[in-house]
């Protein structure tokens, strides 16, 4: 693999950085080079977390140049909009429709763009829009903090990352403990399977 | 109470040759381990914290000494020591963090060390989390102490290993220098060998080195100016210097400058020899002097100040007159924030007329017209964090007229909207001196804020002056029992040590008392209208008064709640009771409250509200309950 890049943009506490660390162990494990970008301290608390990870040979750093993302992951609505800047045409976005509110919104001070325009601003950089709840399959595989394997699940259908699935099932079975796997692993399948 | 983040079960076990997937941190603290050391020390700060929370980690079990002194300053006199008495020892710190340490790390490139040194730094170029982006390499360039800089995780721990070999050759400590795009970059690295760690050394008297009496540091001064030189002699035996590829075009970057400078290059299709310097001072003169000979144009790639550059510069008047070097000076990289691989393609297109493959100027177009109508997500303090309960009290107790310094910690946060509790802030420890100076040359009530750690860090001294030199304000000591900001780690009002044992618990009371102070009274900041009296009553007392706001971080709170298996319950408001005032949306701005626009009335979401119970206490039509199962 030359070069493929992965953005994953969200709030503080939907597993985002966990959600890079798997891509990343998966990466490895098919025999790539990679390079995961997190910020931790003051920027974490309630706020934005936008992670990078990059993988193939021609990768040096973390950070995603703008317009060069291949996929966007975005974890949520408003912060798949703001991670729109490492789009162009030939990115492909995956969007969780589930909202987490801004403060700022929840104060009443601000208002959050509707779910129809989102879309089409998507639209207006990649016709490559792929968009459902996520936090719907998390509760059906059974546990809302699976949300974040959800979209690596559904993230493997559509986004070409080249990766092998049963890669990313080792890696989550080999991660996380014996009594989380099997909720992991459905959460997982059903991301994967959310796309025909 | 130990920062939970720390798993360092992988890097502590992982045999010679094993591949991991390593935070930048993570892999600085692999190397520390397999470079042998025997006693590392730290205060912590974004971007350093993982690599002292690694090796706390570790500690006990691997077998050398770790602890979390109570400030950098510290921090590099007990490692200092350690080395001067033959033990390698590693202190790491944030960028500012060196400020503090300024001091003793002065006078340690004079007087040197006897086994290995590292003093890490880790500097913040577009402050994700500082309050300013200061180069640090101008701390080597200031004390004469060598410096190395890495470009990814597998290099940082090679380097540590190669830092701790050079160390010891010239009896000098060196400074390593990290950016936070190293620190917080995953990255696949190889671990190597353990070296055996030694931990009791051996401490030969020389005072004519040790104690810098002025006839003593006029020796050393001169040491110092030699070592240099021999170290410049010597890096040219080491692996930090490094040259890729040939070319016209020769560019010459360190540290993770060199990551953007490979890509771009790549990208441009650009035939360009790139010379990667590792040991950034003292510079390899003479590779450097051969490098501008043997190319007519020279690009520099560096983060922040134009250290290389002016130094290659300089260099350049003497060794290669004719030669065309770009870099900050000629505008083609910024001198401000992180680079990244586009910063690069565009100066190296502006500078030698290239074309770059890909359309950025479309793509910012098409994002400026979408991204002015986001709703801001700055970060806020936490639902249920007690200090939005205490700076709510503040505020009430001195009828939002008063002046409040801030200082450096979660706290901070309280510059937000709708609370507006942070007025003034330099550095840790400057909320106590800044209250001072300010009730001195106003008529205003002056009440400050600081964290736990930060008291002890370099609160102490501002207070004892404070009330040395009758000064007039209240000092609120938020403690909540940890250092939150930085990943929870535990600091001497906690007891517990780096080591993970039960050390002394320091009792910030009695501290504060022992101090001078008579007007000292501590509050629960969830007792709302016992808090504000109380608060209130310190204002109008004579001199510095200190109220003490204990309350545990709700993160820690909710978390040791979660594992006990106590039950968290939320509070609802009753529809039929809230008029819609906004007053616990206006006055606390608590992210588990929102407005509903469409009943018109406050809600809470029960998934983020830890049943602190301020809102209950300050809502006027008593609308908050306990929800019921």
């Amino acid at each position: 693999m030359e070069k493929y890049e992965i953005s994953l943009v969200g709030v503080g506490g939907q597993g985002i950085l966990t959600a890079a660390e798997l891509l990343a162990k998966c990466a490895m494990l098919d025999g790539h080079n990679v390079r995961v970008g997190e910020i931790h301290g003051m920027a974490q608390r309630g706020g934005i977390v936008q992670s990078s990870v990059r993988i193939g040979k021609d990768v040096y750093g973390p950070i995603i140049s703008e317009g060069m993302a291949d996929l966007i992951i975005g974890f949520e609505p408003v912060e798949a909009m703001r991670g729109l800047s490492f789009a162009s045409e030939k990115t492909i976005v995956l969007l969780n429709e589930h909202i987490v509110y801004p403060t700022v919104v929840s104060m009443g001070k601000a208002k959050y763009p509707d779910m129809d325009y989102i879309k089409s601003s998507i639209k207006k950089f990649t016709s490559k829009l792929y968009s459902f709840n996520a936090m719907d399959l998390a509760l059906e595989a059974g546990a809302a903090i699976t949300m974040n394997l959800v979209l690596l699940g559904a993230a493997f259908k559509i986004g070409n990352i080249g990766l092998n699935k049963e890669s990313m099932e080792s890696i989550i079975t080999s991660t996380f403990p014996e009594r989380f796997k099997k909720t992991n692993l459905k959460a997982f399948n059903l991301g994967y399977d959310y796309f025909k | 109470m130990i920062n939970k983040l720390a798993k360092p079960k992988n890097i502590l076990k992982g045999s010679q040759g094993d591949k991991l997937l390593l935070l930048g941190n993570e892999a600085i603290a692999r190397g520390v381990l397999e470079a042998g050391v025997g006693v590392a020390t730290t205060y912590p700060g974004t971007p350093s914290s993982e690599i002292a929370d690694t090796l706390s980690g570790m500690a006990s079990e691997a077998g050398y000494y770790f602890e979390y002194s109570a400030n950098e300053k510290v921090a590099v006199e007990v490692a200092g020591s350690a080395a001067v008495a033959k033990i390698r020892s590693f202190v790491s710190m944030k960028h500012v963090g060196l400020n503090v340490a300024a001091d003793p790390f002065m006078t340690l490139a004079y007087v040197g060390v006897r086994a290995g040194m590292i003093i890490l730094s880790a500097d913040d170029p577009s402050m994700w989390s500082s309050q300013n982006e200061q180069d640090n390499r101008y701390y080597s360039l200031l004390s004469g102490m060598p410096m190395v800089e890495a470009a990814n995780p597998q290099e940082a721990k090679d380097f540590i290993l190669d830092a701790y070999d050079f160390s010891e050759k010239i009896e000098m400590p060196i400074l390593f220098r990290t950016t936070t795009r190293l620190n917080h970059t995953r990255a696949p690295v190889t671990l190597g060998p353990r070296r055996p760690i030694e931990t009791i050394g051996d401490f030969i008297k020389e005072p004519g080195r040790f104690v810098p009496v002025p006839s003593v540091a006029r020796k050393r001064h001169l040491v110092v100016l030699e070592n240099l030189k021999k170290a410049e002699e010597l890096s040219y035996k080491t692996n930090f210097n490094k040259t890729f590829g040939e070319g016209s075009i020769g560019i010459i970057t360190s540290g993770v400058g060199f990551n953007y400078t490979m890509e771009a290059i790549k990208l441009l299709d650009l035939d360009a020899e790139v010379l990667k310097l590792g040991m950034t001072n003292p510079l390899p003169k003479d590779l450097i002097s051969d490098f501008l000979k043997r190319h007519k144009k020279i690009f520099i790639v560096e983060e922040l100040e134009p250290y290389l550059e002016l130094n290659v510069r300089s260099l350049a008047k003497d060794v290669a007159p004719t030669v065309e070097i770009f870099g900050k000076y000629t505008g083609h990289i910024p001198r401000y924030y992180e680079l990244n691989t586009r910063k690069v393609l565009e100066g190296l297109s502006s500078a030698f007329h290239l074309e770059i493959p890909f359309n950025f100027k479309k793509v910012d177009e098409l994002y400026s017209s979408i991204s002015s109508e986001l709703p801001p997500r700055p970060p806020v303090l936490c639902a249920g964090c007690p200090h939005r309960a205490t700076f709510y009290e503040i505020k009430k107790a001195t009828f939002n007229k008063g002046i409040y310094p801030s200082d450096i910690g979660c706290y901070t946060l309280a510059i937000q909207d709708p609370l507006h509790m942070a007025d003034i802030l330099f550095c840790m420890g400057s909320s106590v001196s800044t209250a001072a100076g300010l009730s001195k040359v106003t008529d205003k009530t002056v009440v400050a804020a600081i964290g736990d750690s930060t008291f002890f860090h370099t609160g102490i001294p501002a207070l004892v002056s404070a009330v040395y030199n009758k000064h007039h304000f209240t000092l609120a000591i938020l403690d909540n029992r940890t250092t939150a900001m930085t990943g929870h780690q535990p600091h001497p009002g906690i007891g517990i040590t780096g080591m993970h044992e039960q050390g002394e618990k320091i009792d910030i009371e009695s501290v504060v008392k022992g101090i001078g102070v008579k007007n000292v009274v501590k509050i629960n900041p969830f007792k709302v209208r016992e808090s504000i009296n109380a608060i209130r009553a310190a204002t109008r007392t004579e001199g510095v008064s200190v109220v003490i706001s204990e309350a545990p971080c709700a993160l820690v709170d909710v978390a040791e709640k979660r594992k006990k298996g106590e039950k968290i319950t939320p509070y609802v408001v009753v529809p039929e009771l809230c008029i819609g005032c906004k007053i616990c949306i206006d006055q606390l701005g608590c992210p588990a409250i929102y407005w509903n626009e469409s009943t018109v009335k406050a809600e809470v979401d029960i998934t983020q509200c830890t049943g602190c119970s301020v809102c209950a206490q300050i809502c006027p039509k008593d609308a908050f309950k306990l929800k019921e199962d």
